[in-house]
């Protein structure tokens, strides 16, 4: 089985975690990413949404569960077939969220060229700014370093 | 037997409006958020495009806001619209009939 091993900086992903945690807390009962479902009928509609969201909670579990004792001892987590698309799809829902509850003020723009002066941020802005670069580096070294057996095809 | 036979035969216009009524489009929107090394990703994962198509139709989503990323049957395409979502893409069910 392929496994990727990242050595992650302690002091500058740890507090990134806090983030992370309280984003997991606001994700429990709503979807990270809301849809339009105008074409399902009521019931199924809610069946629908549902199951979204039982699918996202199982994906956040998989991606906080990297962060357990190994990581606050050797800094390190791991990405293998078994936990490889659960967590590229969390690191994105919880991108989402920070783009709707923390980042609005940065505008869309910014975020996605990635230029913004950090140093004119406020701390709590700045942080999840940090999370939200974060995630994406985290997604890319999952789509790049895991072949097309593992995840992409 | 002809009588049997044109009991069974097929009415063409009948057909040609049963597969307009069929055809559903799975439409994905632009977002700000996803990655398009990720947008890549899911389409060739869950409508099994190779890399080509994949990156075209991110790029139609990046630029025109909107791809048409699959055409067909109602059942199979709520299913990839799901699927879509399951991965955070912005994946809309449209009916012909809309267009």
């Amino acid at each position: 089985m392929k496994r990727v091993e990242v050595k992650l900086s302690l002091p500058v992903v740890a507090p990134l975690l806090d983030v992370i945690r309280e984003l997991s807390t606001e994700l429990q009962k709503s979807l990270a990413a809301p849809q339009a479902l105008h074409d399902l009928d009521q019931d199924f509609r809610g069946a629908w949404i549902g199951d979204l969201l039982a699918s996202q909670n199982e994906d956040l579990r998989a991606l906080l569960s990297l962060f357990d004792g190994e990581f606050f001892t050797e800094g390190v987590v791991a990405f293998d077939e078994s936990n490889a698309e659960p967590i590229v799809r969390a690191c994105t829902a919880f991108r989402l969220q920070l783009r709707e509850r923390r980042l609005k003020s940065l505008g869309d723009e910014a975020l996605e060229t990635g230029e913004i002066d950090m140093s004119g941020l406020d701390e709590p802005v700045r942080k999840a700014f940090m999370c939200y670069l974060f995630l994406a580096t985290v997604q890319e070294l999952i789509i790049q370093h895991l072949d097309s057996t593992i995840i992409g095809s | 037997m002809p009588e049997s036979r044109s009991h069974t035969r097929t009415d063409p216009r009948a057909s040609t409006e049963l597969q307009l009524e069929d055809a559903w489009r799975v439409v994905v929107l632009n977002d700000p958020v996803n990655l398009m090394s990720y947008v890549v990703m899911v389409f060739k994962k869950v409508l099994g495009f190779d890399e080509t198509k994949a990156r075209k139709h991110m790029l139609e989503v990046h630029e025109q806001g909107r791809s048409v990323v699959w055409v067909g049957v109602r059942e199979t395409a709520e299913a990839h619209v799901f699927t879509l979502q399951q991965w955070h893409l912005t994946a809309v069910l449209e009916s012909d009939e809309a267009r």
